[in-house]
């Protein structure tokens, strides 16, 4: 197993081209089942998306007797089973919240630490002047914000809403019992649709947005951000080469924070041998 | 809630209709329809025959605030050939603006005998809303504002009826940017029960259906989360509407003259509001069943829901989002809101590969360019 990966491809020994590179250190960030979320929920917010277009602005016009067909019957059944499927899954992830590893909790916004509002400008300063020095392994406080104000925010409030209007067609039942007090509050039916037309497109300017910085960092800080969502690991960079004394050297000492990691913990276990001779 | 006869010297429902010459047989089919209305067993008209044979009649003090009337018109065309004189008698209108005898001093003395005579058993109907706006002077009846008349009247009531959606929800007069304040009745009466029967007007049928729920069982009917009856406001017009099959079926009429038109295809993309819309229309209809808005190829235009002058414009499914400056809808603002985030995130890469390009130009001299990489520090 190659627990360590640096600039130059693993199949060589480093040389003293690698010197001055960095060595990545390969940390178990987000578990299977936060990865399974991730990608529910983004094929779930497609679906809902789509058939939710196709509700308030039905398209086809299928031609002939009434009881041949039943698009929008199927394509508000679609919706409706999507939305279940949303909603289990967005559940399932509050639960991994607790159950997970410290990277499932991380981004949480601490408003009430000092510290955490130094993050989130030091973030926001860092994006804003393109000095980029902080790579996070889980999220930072600016991500760890918008996450919550926008993607969770918007999941609750389509959550709501959502359900509050599934509830008119069944007047009385549960959903309508539940959930039905949202319709008065947002000023009846009809505005409560407005509302659900609005957040619905407030995930399609977050992804938009969550799409570029993910693939921004991942640039910027070659941390395999894009690919963690599948593998759930991402690369963290732990020391530089360096020559010294005629010899390549690890420099610094590892970085040992990180529980459930499945990079090396210590120097023992880094590949590149620090007795090896420097080309030159 | 209970009820003490209030006057129990006047004459019954019935007994009124007699002297007006009304058959029996006439009266127990009123008696039938009515239970029907209010979504009675069939067993139950014996308990409507009996309610309006024996029991006095309910004295109604019927307020008319800020508003058009409409509701009066409408109740007045009560549909069963009797009804209007069912109507009339059934409860004992003691004052009403439009419809008493009496005017000026006398028609004020005769609310305000009936408030210090019968505390706790007349019942306060109010049609209109009620400007609030400096001192409320914009509905003044008898050199007194409607909302003094209002609270002083429904004081001692034993409930109160909100018709029309002005009373309910504050209809037009309510509407932005609402000149005169206007509110409706259950802003200003927190302390009595409420029936909510909105519409614009509210369809005859229901409102006899609601007063005779209240002879019959003496209490209020059934209601809602928000104070409606459930009998009638309990589901929307889209779910009982006969054109429901097409909208399943994705079949929408396009152009008011389009085939789908000529056809009766679901009006959904003719801003239809039966889908949000709470009332009787597609299953009691109007003007005695004849027909309805729907029925009649218009789509609904949501007269008995909140806001719903707000809620435009009624040939769009799609209401208009109140942007400053601007009308639009919930789409065009996401997809502004779409095109802004694409445009940030562009102009945010655009920066960036311009830093790029200069510090790398000013790097090219030793040589030591950093890459991105390595201007990273630890997480
Ligand atoms: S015409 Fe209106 S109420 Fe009837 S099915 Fe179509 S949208 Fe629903
Ligand atoms: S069809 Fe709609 S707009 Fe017309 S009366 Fe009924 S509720 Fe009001």
């Amino acid at each position: 197993m190659t627990e360590i990966s640096s600039g130059a491809p693993q199949s060589r020994q480093p040389g003293a081209a690698d010197v001055g590179q960095p060595l990545f250190e390969r940390v178990y960030v987000w578990e299977l089942p936060v990865r399974i979320f991730h990608w529910v929920n983004a094929a779930s917010i497609v679906v809902l998306f789509a058939t939710g277009l196709y509700i308030a602005f039905p398209y086809l016009g299928p031609s002939g007797e009434p009881y041949d067909q039943f698009v929008m019957g199927y394509v508000r059944l679609v919706h409706f089973a999507t939305a279940f499927v949303f909603t289990v899954n967005f559940l399932a992830r509050i639960y991994w919240f607790f159950a997970g590893n410290r990277f499932a909790r991380s981004g949480i916004p601490w408003i009430i630490l000092p510290s955490w509002w130094r993050s989130l400008f030091r973030d926001i300063k860092e994006y804003a002047l393109h000095r980029y020095q902080h790579p996070h392994l889980g999220h930072g406080a600016l991500s760890g914000l918008t996450y919550t104000l926008i993607a969770i925010g918007l999941g609750w409030a389509q959550i709501f809403t959502g359900f509050g209007l599934y509830g008119e067609t069944n007047p009385g039942g549960f959903w309508d019992t539940w959930f039905g007090w949202v319709l008065p509050l947002l000023g009846g039916s009809m505005q409560t649709h407005t509302w659900h037309h609005l957040f619905a497109w407030g995930f399609v300017a977050f992804i938009i947005v969550h799409v570029y910085i993910v693939l921004l960092d991942d640039t910027i800080y070659r941390n395999g951000l894009v690919s963690s969502i599948v593998s759930g690991i991402k690369l963290r960079r732990v020391r530089r080469i360096r020559a010294r004394k005629g010899r390549l050297e690890v420099e610094g000492e590892p970085v040992r924070e990180h529980h459930r990691s499945v990079g090396s913990r210590n120097a023992a276990d880094v590949h590149v041998s620090e007795d090896d001779e420097a080309a030159s | 809630m209970t009820r003490t006869p209030a006057t129990s010297s006047q004459p019954t429902t019935y007994e009124l209709l007699q002297r007006h010459g009304v058959s029996r047989r006439s009266f127990l089919e009123f008696c039938a329809s009515a239970a029907a209305v209010m979504g009675l067993d069939y067993s139950e008209v014996e308990r409507v025959v009996q309610a309006l044979e024996t029991k006095p009649r309910i004295p109604v003090l019927w307020l008319h605030g800020l508003e058009c009337t409409c509701c009066s018109e409408s109740f007045l065309r009560s549909s069963h050939p009797i009804a209007q004189d069912l109507i009339l008698n059934m409860i004992s209108l003691d004052y009403d603006e439009t419809l008493q005898a009496a005017a000026g001093d006398q028609a004020e003395q005769i609310r305000r005998d009936m408030i210090a005579n019968h505390p706790g058993e007349y019942v306060v109907a109010v049609e209109g809303n009620v400007p609030t706006k400096d001192g409320g002077v914009y509905c003044t009846i008898a050199g007194e504002t409607f909302q003094h008349i209002l609270e002083e009247t429904a004081e001692h009531a034993r409930f109160v009826i909100a018709w029309g959606s002005c009373a309910t929800n504050g209809c037009v007069q309510a509407a932005k940017p609402n000149p005169t304040g206007a509110v409706p009745i259950h802003k200003i009466i927190k302390n009595k029960p409420i029936v909510k029967v909105p519409g614009c007007p509210p369809i005859a049928e229901v409102m006899t259906g609601v007063l005779t729920h209240v002879l019959t069982f003496d209490r209020l009917p059934e209601l809602d989360r928000i104070g409606r009856p459930k009998a009638f406001y309990g589901q929307r017009l889209h779910d009982k509407c006969y054109r429901r099959s097409f909208f399943d079926a994705g079949q929408f009429v396009e152009h008011w003259d389009d085939e789908g038109a000529k056809k009766g295809w679901c009006l959904y993309k003719m801003g239809c509001r039966g889908p949000t819309t709470y009332n009787s229309c597609s299953t009691v209809m109007w003007n005695g069943g004849v027909s309805w808005p729907i029925g009649s190829g218009h789509g609904c235009i949501g007269c008995s829901e909140e806001n719903f002058w707000d809620n435009g414009p009624f040939y769009s499914r799609t209401a208009d989002v109140p942007v400053p400056g601007i009308n639009s809808t919930p789409e065009k603002i996401g997809m502004v809101a779409a095109a802004a985030a694409a445009a940030g995130a562009a102009a945010h890469l655009g920066t960036l590969m311009i830093k790029r390009a200069r510090g790398s130009k000013a790097a090219e001299g030793d040589g030591s360019a950093a890459s991105a990489g390595d201007e990273g520090g630890q997480a």
